[in-house]
Formats: C-alpha cells, sequence, structure tokens
C-alpha cells in the first residue's frame, strides 16, 4: 500500500520551472530521500505536496487522501518540518508546545519528545532565545507532536552538532521501525545513505535519478555515495550544455 | 472549542507580554479620559448643556482604543505572522488558518472592552461620567465601530506583501484617525474646516454613533453615520477575505 503518490507535479514561479512533471511514491514505512543543489526545487516540491502551494498540474495523494480537499482529516496523522521555522515573538518552549499539542486529538507527550531530542528543562525559555540548533531540535519536536504516521522533514538537521545529528537519526530510524512514513529533504549523503530506503535527485525541477543508494553508487563510476552524487549532478550539467 | 480556547488563552497571554497593546489600546484612551477630565472638569459641553464635556467625550475616548487594536494591533501581528509562516504552518495542522485570525480579532476585542470598563471607571470615579442613555444601544455602537474599524485593519493585514507596508498603512490610518476623528481632540472644539475633514473619515462617523449612545441623544442623524460604519465593515471585510494573502 503506497502512503504518498505523486503523479507529475509541476510547479512555475514567474520565470523558473520549480518543479517539472516529477512522480513518485514513497510505500508505508519506508524512507525516501530528497536530494538536489540549492534551488533544485526541493521545498517547492514538498511544499506542494503538502498542499500549501497550489501545483500548476499533476496529483497527489496521502494515506489516500487529497491533502487539500482533506486538509482537516489527513493532517491529524501528518507531522510536518518546514525548512525554516520562527515562531510567536515571545512564545515560550512549554507553551509553543501545549498549543500544538491542543491541534490534535491524540498528541504525543510532549516532554518526553523535548528530553529525547535535548530540550529537557527549556520548557521556560522563549524560543527565540534558543540556540539555531536547538530551534532545529525543537521544529522536529512539533513534527512528531501529533504522534504522526507519515512524517515530512524539510533539512532536518542543517545546524546541528555531529551527536545532535546522530541522536536524531537514531530516533527517526526508531520511528522508522514503529512503521512511520517519512519524506525527508537532506544535503547531508551520510544522513541520506543511514536513513533513506530510496532517494530521488532532483536538477532544476526534474527527476535525475530515483533508485536506492547502492544503485545509484553501482550506476556509476563511484564507490562513495558522496562521489556519485556529484557525478549525477555533474552530468547533467554537462548534458545540459552540450545541447 | 477546546482549540479555540487553548489558542485565544495564548495569544491572550503573548499580547499582554509584548506590551504594544496594552500600551496604545488600554493606557492611552484612559490617559486620554484623564487630560481631558483634568482640563474641562465637570463644566457642562457647552452653556445650557445637559450633560458635561466629559460626557460628551466618553464615546469619542473610547474609540481610541478600538482604533490602536483595529489600525495597530491586528494589522501588524497579520503581517507578522504571515512573515513568520505561522499562518503558512496552520495550513498543514487538522485547523483553519482562518482560526489564528478569528482569535486575534477577539483578543483585541478584548483589549478594547477592558479598555471602554478602565475609561469608564475612570470617568465615573474622578469627573462624575455618567452614561445618560442607553448601555445596550451603546455597546452595539461600539460593537459596530470594532467592526468597521477592524475589517478596516484586515483589509491592510490581509493585502500588505510584508510588515513595511503593513507598517506604513497602518501609520497613515492610525495617526490620522486618532488625531482628526475626534478621538483625541474633541470634535467639538475643532475649527469647521477641520470638522468638515474629519466627517471624511469613516471613524468620526463611528464617533457620532458612540456619542448619540451615550449621551441619549436622540437619533435623527444617525442614518448616514450608521450606514457609513455599517458599510465599511461590509465591503473591507469582504475584500479582506476575498484577497487575503497566507503567504
Ligand atoms: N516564492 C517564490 N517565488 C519565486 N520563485 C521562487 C519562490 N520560491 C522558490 N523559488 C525559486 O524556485 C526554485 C526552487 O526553490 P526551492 O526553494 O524549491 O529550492 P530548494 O531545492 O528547496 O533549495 P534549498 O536547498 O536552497 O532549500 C529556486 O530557483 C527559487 O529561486
Ligand atoms: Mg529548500
Amino acid at each position: 500500500m503506497e502512503t504518498i503518490v505523486v503523479e507529475q507535479l509541476s510547479k512555475a514561479y514567474q520565470e523558473t520551472q520549480a518543479v517539472d512533471c516529477i512522480s513518485l511514491a514513497v510505500e508505508r514505512g519506508e524512507v525516501l530521500g530528497v536530494l538536489g543543489a540549492n534551488g533544485a526545487g526541493k521545498s517547492t516540491l514538498l511544499e506542494c505536496i503538502l498542499g500549501v502551494r497550489r501545483p500548476d498540474s499533476g496529483k497527489v495523494s496521502i494515506l489516500g487522501m487529497n491533502p487539500v480537499r482533506d486538509r482537516k482529516a489527513l493532517f491529524q496523522r501528518v507531522g510536518v518540518q518546514f525548512q525554516e521555522s520562527r515562531y510567536q515573538e515571545k512564545i515560550t518552549v512549554g507553551e509553543l508546545c501545549a498549543v500544538t499539542r491542543s491541534l490534535y486529538r491524540s498528541p504525543a507527550d510532549s516532554e518526553g519528545l523535548l528530553s529525547r531530542f535535548g530540550l529537557a528543562g527549556k520548557q521556560k525559555c522563549q524560543v527565540s532565545g534558543l540556540s539555531g540548533g536547538e530551534k532545529q531540535r525543537l521544529s522536529i519536536v512539533l513534527a512528531l507532536l501529533p504522534n504522526p504516521e507519515v512524517l515530512f522533514l524539510d533539512e532536518l538537521t542543517t545546524g546541528l552538532d555531529p551527536r545532535g545529528r546522530r541522536e536524531v537519526w537514531k530516533c527517526i530510524s526508531g520511528l522508522k521501525q514503529e512503521g512511520l512514513t517519512i519524506l525527508l529533504v537532506s544535503h547531508f549523503m551520510d544522513e541520506v545513505e543511514a536513513l533513506c530506503d530510496r532517494i530521488c535527485i532532483l536538477n532544476k525541477g526534474r527527476t535525475i535519478f530515483a533508485g536506492t543508494v547502492g544503485e545509484a553508487i553501482a550506476a556509476s563510476p563511484f564507490t562513495h555515495f558522496e562521489d556519485a552524487y556529484l557525478w549525477y549532478t555533474d552530468e547533467e550539467e554537462r548534458q545540459y550544455e552540450s545541447v | 472549542m477546546r482549540v479555540f480556547r487553548v489558542m485565544f488563552g495564548m495569544e491572550w497571554k503573548l499580547a499582554v507580554r509584548g506590551m504594544d497593546m496594552v500600551i496604545f489600546a488600554v493606557a492611552m484612551p484612559v490617559a486620554v479620559m484623564i487630560v481631558l477630565g483634568m482640563i474641562y472638569g465637570d463644566r457642562p459641553a457647552y452653556a445650557g448643556a445637559s450633560y458635561s464635556f466629559v460626557e460628551q467625550s466618553f464615546g469619542a475616548v473610547t474609540a481610541v482604543a478600538i482604533a490602536a487594536s483595529g489600525l495597530m494591533g491586528l494589522p501588524l501581528v497579520v503581517a507578522d505572522y504571515r512573515s513568520r509562516k505561522i499562518l503558512k504552518r496552520f495550513k498543514v495542522t487538522p485547523v483553519s488558518p482562518v482560526l489564528i485570525l478569528l482569535v486575534q480579532m477577539l483578543v483585541n476585542l478584548l483589549m478594547s472592552l477592558i479598555a471602554l470598563v478602565l475609561v469608564y471607571i475612570v470617568g465615573a470615579v474622578c469627573f462624575g461620567l455618567r452614561v445618560e442613555g442607553s448601555w445596550v444601544l451603546f455597546m452595539g455602537a461600539f460593537l459596530l465601530v470594532a467592526a468597521s474599524v477592524y475589517s478596516i485593519g484586515m483589509l491592510v493585514g490581509a493585502v500588505s506583501p510584508n510588515i513595511k507596508i503593513s507598517n506604513l498603512l497602518c501609520c497613515v490610518l492610525y495617526f490620522p484617525m486618532l488625531l482628526f476623528s475626534g478621538a483625541t481632540i474633541p470634535y467639538e472644539v475643532m475649527p469647521g474646516a477641520l470638522r468638515r475633514a474629519a466627517d471624511v473619515l469613516p471613524l468620526a462617523q463611528g464617533i457620532k454613533l458612540l456619542k448619540t449612545a451615550s449621551l441619549g441623544l436622540p437619533a435623527d442623524h444617525m442614518l448616514l453615520p450608521l450606514a457609513v460604519t455599517a458599510g465599511i465593515a461590509a465591503v473591507c471585510g469582504s475584500i479582506a477575505i476575498r484577497f487575503f494573502r497566507w503567504e
């Protein structure tokens, strides 16, 4: 049973074709990584899938529902972390968690999540006073508060220290064991190798590779995933120049 | 309903913590009442008037709170929440982002109701203020004027692409209305030319309603102010809803 299905999704801003006819599917319990250079269209793709942006064409279904039409039912079961998150001025960590919990029917325990992500004891701190990495952890906590079945993460560990990243990976792997379906955007190849069952590399809004990390390495002349990734994105550039 | 209660509690706490509206929407009208009271004491509004100058000004002073909360508080918070992507984040929750806008309107309305109560208490205790007219009519007028001013504020918040522009629009709307619609400088002491200019400001029409209701004056000239106030609420409100930018 496929949890996330995207068919021929396209989205253009004035001049840029940010997402160009992308199709993908993520099965239940699977982690899909979306990769690509800055401006490749990853965040736009995510936002179109979530229904926050209106795609020009294409179809999306999450848990068999339409994210725009069935928003209320769907987002009881979906957690989202956007690339950049800012919150109300002067709100504290505890207050933000409490308000977020109130939006859901059966939310997770915020205390447990906060300590799992190294934010225990920060409840009374204002969010604006947290460090960059702490804010990032908080945004993951908020995405997990709904007790979601499906999780969307846009650059989940940007700004985290090495230990923090490992801890987040451990937690995400644990959630995956429990059957969570995850679509994540990342710039870190080690992270993608550690977490993703399948990947999808974007360039200028188009999919240039879709498959497993192993397949990506095998189809390239390299043995390291990072080299392979660079080779895919470079090759696309070369073809583009020769046209 | 539970979501609404939690959100209202939170946004109220944040508004109080932020202090801006406590100063501009609550402390400011109370201060205006005190200043007017100290200047005019219990003098009648004009020779032979049956009500005092302070009583005549009561409705106008409460409008200071409506103007501050509706033309500063509301549009700035909407623009701020948009630029922080808080509205956008609501779109990926089971709750509609419209709810937070409603909550903000009520938070601001509560601020101006508190101001109304305090202005009345200060006026009644210190300057012998009494409301001769009907409280029910007065509250009706108060809510109608609030609806009208808040819909202007919502329109500003709805269409401003960024905080800078909404700041600018707020200043352009708020200060003239504050000074020239009779809210702070009493309409009755303005020279004739200024009065005619003031009549164009929607808040000046709203203040006429508030005054007539609080003084219990005959309502025969109130059709125009009533139509203007309700009309603005309807027109600005629907444009704001139609063209609201979530991002
Ligand atoms: N609101 C917008 N209006 C116009 N153009 C936009 C807008 N948002 C994004 N773009 C453009 O669309 C393209 C894709 O942007 P997007 O944010 O999806 O990239 P990304 O892959 O997430 O990049 P990054 O790795 O930097 O987060 C870029 O060229 C960007 O300039
Ligand atoms: Mg991005």
